[in-house]
């Protein structure tokens, strides 16, 4: 019969939670999501085209083909968002960390609020009365 | 697909793929609500018993973080794949009617899911850390950020659900 006394073991911490690297990441690429969104949307950037009457991808923007039903840019905005603000937040883990550091984590809620009048200017065709 | 089809009908398949994301939403829901008030209102300890505010706001944040991050995702990810017959079925004939203010009302909700998305991983950072106060105002705001954009995609997804729903 064993004695030793079995205690639970703490909760180990991700490694990520601790990691200086994943917050920089993290910040940037929360600051850059609504920056690079705005911007794909306003400018009609998306990776893909998805044609749901069809099935059917094309790469970059493609225009509705006729009879075939509407196109869809969503998709490809997203894509294009995740590509981009993931791109800046790997680029951002490069610099040194005193540099990282002096970005103001406020931005991490600021910049999607300030999308928001953007975004809703961009869906003014909608706004009718 | 088409193996599933041959158990339920498409539109059987279709509703409860919709059903499963408004349930998932209501999760999310949830989950922002209670962290959001926890971080507005700190619980203070009352002399009697605890109230509903009190019990409401009087959650432990940090537990609530993955959850809504997995939730988020989820609710995503259905959203998503049930948004090809939105496009089809559901948009065109509002674009007939002309339910306008209604198709922006639901652009601006996918704009916020996917903004919302690209702030999980900070969100996540921020209350894994929660005893760093140096995050505190930061972690308070965008969870706030966070269950206002919930809340308004919520909201609307009930309005286009009501404008052309089950039976239209």
């Amino acid at each position: 019969m064993s004695t030793t006394t079995q205690t639970a073991a703490p909760a180990q911490a991700s490694p990520l939670a601790s990691s200086t690297a994943f917050r920089t990441f993290a910040t940037v690429f929360a600051i850059a999501t609504p920056i690079v969104y705005v911007i794909c949307e306003m400018a009609n950037w998306p990776l893909f085209t998805y044609h749901p009457g069809t099935d059917r991808l094309n790469l970059g923007w493609a225009p509705a083909v006729k009879d075939e039903g509407p196109a869809m840019y969503w998709y490809g905005w997203i894509a294009s968002t995740l590509l981009g603000a993931g791109a800046l937040g790997l680029f951002a883990v490069k610099l040194p960390e005193s540099a990282t550091r002096r970005i103001p984590l406020a931005l991490v809620w600021i910049a999607p609020l300030a999308a928001v009048p953007i975004l809703i200017y961009a869906l003014r065709f909608f706004w009718r009365w | 697909m088409d193996a599933v089809y041959d158990y339920i009908s498409v539109n059987t398949f279709w509703t409860i793929l919709f059903i499963v994301h408004a349930l998932l939403a209501v999760a999310l829901l949830g989950a922002l609500s209670h962290q959001a008030m926890s971080v507005l209102m700190r619980t203070r300890q009352a002399a009697g018993p605890a109230g509903f505010v009190t019990r409401f706001t009087a959650v432990h944040g940090p537990s609530y973080a993955t959850a809504v991050c997995v939730l988020w995702i989820a609710t995503f990810i259905f959203g998503a794949w049930i948004y090809t017959k939105y496009r089809i079925y559901i948009r065109i004939p509002l674009e007939q009617d002309g339910f306008w203010k209604t198709q922006g009302a639901f652009e601006m909700k996918e704009h916020l899911a996917t903004i919302g998305l690209g702030l999980l991983p900070i969100y996540w950072y921020f209350w894994k850390n929660a005893r760093n106060v140096d995050y505190d105002s930061a972690r308070k705001w965008l969870t706030v950020t966070l269950a206002a954009m919930c809340w308004y995609m919520f909201l609307t997804g009930h309005i286009v659900n009501n404008v052309r729903g089950f039976g239209s």
